[in-house]
């Protein structure tokens, strides 16, 4: 790894720290994150030429302190100007937050920070601010991406993107909260959202095709890193344990999901040899503890599946039946359609494709619309032998889908039903 | 998901938004790209001139010809577009609808393809 790539892993574990101990500090969340961004920018041009300090923690939250008190400064200085005629008081009386940053920041290093981290995600996913919002503010204050890395990840301007995240700063300045929040449910529904925001995050990236630049991609892994982050903060969530290990054993799937090409491969068609077998691994050993020991989740439910997919060493010895019993378990915890039309295809293959067309059938008013409802009862009707049907139904699915992959893959699905 | 805004225009409704009347429908413009900039929904946009610019190419006996003026007479041309970032195709299409063009003349709202794919 080179002197930079170090340096930059460096700053993204700081970031988060750094920051959530200035607004425990001080409040005034979007002021700290500005000055903490400065201050990972001063960083990431200086360390790798003059070295890393020696408590780089230290001394970012020197620098982003030092910031805060320049803004504060130059706001005060603008104020005073401002009421000038009316100000009896001299400006330097307004001056006084901030004054003893410097020495606070050093005791601030002896302070824990784990709950600070914990704080700023909880901040993020404020329950006012859109997915996309609670998205992009996550990776910047904590995930510590630019925002340009971040436009660029999701496609947009970077302009878009700036704008998503004063706008989600301005929210979360107005509903004026608490930055630490105590125990409770609300608390609790909070680090639900956590999770839904990474898994989100997740989810992006691993979609992204694979000719698409690095910078989407990586945001799996920084999904996963944040994830594991979460999992070190609460080491007893089963459902944090069980996102870890569902995100581990997809992301395993990878290399194979797509052809030298670009085009989609279905799971059961994928080169099971390129599958991360270290991912994989580590997925099984967490879904594993998390099942034995903590109450039962939707995340650990799905990375069960995962799971179970991934221990298969051919797809033909995939065991449906486990797989159908999971997916009962989810309807019960998390129904939604997505879980009954996946929940359709295990039961084809068990039961037969009849059985899994009749499942698909109570869907039609909640997935009408759905590409993904029309693709699955292609694939049912192919299996049933009802090839005319089949084919139609695969083009319609490629007519519906908005994604280039996807529709490339229907049609090759319709040419090939005989 | 990403949506563009067709925004088509006829003869008199581009003629509307230059007219002294023209200056209210400008400042309903301004004040939906300041709200859907200001929320982060703003991707980009742009104007088309008059079609009377236009050069088309047309396949004549198997070989591309370039001749002036639009593909066809018709009663409304594409005069421009929106690009747009919505949680909800019901907020694209809400957006559409407040458009001031709306009350003149058609707009289509229409998902764009993306990248990206899930294995299937």
């Amino acid at each position: 790894m080179s002197t930079d790539a170090r340096v930059e892993d460096r700053l993204r574990a700081l970031a988060p720290q750094v920051l959530g101990a200035l607004v425990r500090r001080h409040g005034q969340f979007d002021a700290c994150e500005d000055a903490v961004q400065e201050a990972l920018i001063a960083a990431a041009a200086q360390w790798p030429q003059e070295g890393v300090p020696d408590n780089p923690r230290a001394w970012l939250l020197t620098v982003a302190g030092r910031r805060l008190t320049d803004a504060w400064r130059s706001d005060s200085a603008r104020r005073a100007r401002e009421d000038s005629a009316l100000a009896a008081e001299p400006a330097d009386a307004r001056v006084a937050p901030g004054a003893d940053l410097e020495l606070e920041a050093l005791d601030a290093d002896t302070s824990p920070d784990e709950d600070d981290t914990l704080s700023l995600l909880l901040h993020c996913c404020h329950p006012e601010l859109s997915a996309p919002s609670q998205i992009a503010l996550t990776l910047r204050a904590v995930g510590g991406l630019t925002t340009a890395e971040i436009a660029s990840a999701f496609l947009v301007p970077e302009a878009t993107m700036a704008q998503r995240i004063s706008r989600a700063k301005a929210r979360i300045r107005a509903t004026g909260t608490v930055f630490a929040l105590g125990p409770g449910h609300d608390r609790e529904e909070r680090l639900r959202t956590v999770l839904h925001v990474l898994y989100l995050v997740f989810n992006e990236g691993y979609t992204a095709s694979s000719g698409q630049e690095l910078a989407r991609t990586d945001l799996t892994a920084e999904a996963i890193r944040l994830t594991r982050a979460v999992r070190g903060l609460l080491p007893d969530d089963g459902e944090v344990e069980g996102l870890l290990a569902l995100m581990l054993l997809t992301d395993a799937r990878r290399a194979a999901r797509t052809a030298a090409d670009g085009s989609l491969v279905p799971l059961a068609e994928q080169d099971r040899g390129r599958w991360n077998a270290q991912e994989i691994a580590e997925g099984v050993a967490l879904i594993t503890d998390a099942l034995a020991r903590a109450p039962l989740g939707p995340y650990q439910v799905q990375a069960a599946i995962a799971a179970v997919h991934a221990e298969a060493a051919e797809a033909s010895e995939t065991d449906w039946p486990q797989i159908v019993a999971l997916y009962r378990v989810l309807e019960r915890i998390a129904p939604n359609p997505m879980v009954t039309l996946n929940h359709a295809v295990a039961v084809a293959m068990v039961d037969g494709p009849q059985a899994g067309l009749a499942l698909l059938a109570t869907l039609d008013g909640a997935l009408a619309e759905s590409h993904r409802l029309v693709a699955v009862r292609a694939h049912l009707l192919e299996l049933a032998g009802d090839e005319d049907a089949a084919r139609d139904a695969y083009r319609e699915a490629a007519r519906r889908t908005t994604s280039l992959p996807e529709r490339r893959h229907l049609e090759g699905r319709a040419a090939k039903v005989v | 998901m990403k949506y563009m805004i067709l925004i088509y225009d006829n003869a008199q409704s581009r003629e509307q938004f230059h007219s002294e009347e023209g200056a209210a429908l400008m400042a309903e413009v301004n004040a939906i790209m300041a709200e859907i900039t200001e929320s982060g929904e703003m991707i980009g946009g742009e104007a088309l001139a008059d079609p009377s610019n236009t050069k088309t190419i047309r396949l004549q006996g198997g070989v591309p010809v370039v001749t002036d003026g639009p593909l066809a007479e018709a009663k409304e041309h594409f005069g421009g577009y929106l690009l747009v970032e919505c949680e909800t195709p019901e907020r694209a299409a809400e957006i559409a609808r407040r458009w001031p063009s709306a009350r003149f003349t058609p707009l289509e709202v229409r998902p764009l393809m993306s990248p990206d794919g899930a294995e299937m």
